[in-house]
């Protein structure tokens, strides 16, 4: 196997390595009993962490032009932030819904 | 970039909106509903999913090397192997799903209430499972002519990029759906 595939696969297994560990660790937290918006952040923390690496390292996208890393960065943040704004609309609703408040 | 490239870059931006809708969604009726259920008291199962997912997904890395270098016999191999985990997570995909619908939750009522457990979930899980079922399908059909000759390394790197963002989105799915919601 030429050098170059050689030292990718390395990469492509250490990642596969720390992957394994988040989850493990994923499935650790949530067996334990955190509860909550604590629980909610240590696992979406977790997976974001799973993201970076699989996006960069196995889709290469760390490898591409920065202009298209810009360009999938920019717009993919863009996305999340806007559905970021949608469901904590939840609030309202479950306000309402605990209180007997709210539109009838 | 090659053409085929950004388009499946553009297809993948595509299907994480979808999925960020999906799971916005499913976190607003969860956040939204005080009486969520919480049925899941395992995750054996799921931890195996995870596994394979992961698993397939180095050896669909393996098979990209072999393609780079030009082991055609090696990249075919690796693909039908990462197919082989595709299949063996769908079965077990399934599996998961006829023990949820053997508990009585269907797409509009559950034993526990919130009528929105039941469609949330096969939603969000639904949705993965047909990736990955057609990713499956799509991997196979591409090992196939990359063996004949018709289809060359760039296309097994297309192949990656999908294969790659189907078990990213199973590792939100993970938390999100499953371990966020496991019984007390």
């Amino acid at each position: 196997m030429a050098t170059v595939e050689a030292q990718a696969m390395k990469k492509y297994v250490a990642v596969y390595v720390l992957l394994l560990v988040i989850t493990a660790l994923q499935f650790l937290i949530g067996y334990r009993g955190a509860e909550g918006e604590r629980l909610a952040v240590r696992m979406l923390s977790f997976a974001i962490v799973e993201t970076v690496l699989v996006v960069l390292f196995w889709m290469n996208l760390g490898s591409e032009k920065k202009n298209f890393i810009q360009y999938v960065l920019f717009t993919m943040i863009f996305v999340l932030a806007t559905m970021n704004y949608i469901w904590t609309d939840s609030f309202r609703v479950l306000w309402f819904r605990l209180t007997g408040l709210g539109p009838s | 970039m090659p053409s085929k490239k950004f388009a499946m870059w553009l297809f993948i931006m595509a299907d994480v909106m979808t999925f960020a809708a999906c799971v916005a969604a499913y976190a607003f009726l969860r956040n939204a509903t005080p009486d969520w259920p919480r049925p899941f008291h395992g995750v054996t199962s799921v931890a195996v999913m995870t596994f394979i997912m992961l698993t397939s997904s180095l050896t669909m890395l393996m098979a990209l090397t072999a393609a780079k270098i030009g082991d055609k016999t090696k990249a075919f191999n690796w693909m039908m192997i990462t197919a082989a985990g595709g299949i063996l997570f769908t079965l077990l995909h399934i599996r998961e799903w006829m023990g949820m619908i053997n508990q009585g939750v269907h797409l509009f009522s559950n034993p526990w209430g919130p009528a929105a457990f039941g469609s949330s979930y096969y939603v969000i899980t639904g949705f993965s499972l047909m990736h990955i079922s057609v990713g499956t399908i799509a991997l196979i059909i591409v090992a196939i002519r990359y063996r004949g000759g018709r289809y060359n390394a760039d296309d097994i790197e297309l192949m990656n990029l999908f294969w790659q963002f189907v078990g990213l989105v199973w590792l939100f799915i993970v938390p999100v759906v499953y371990l966020m919601n496991l019984a007390r």
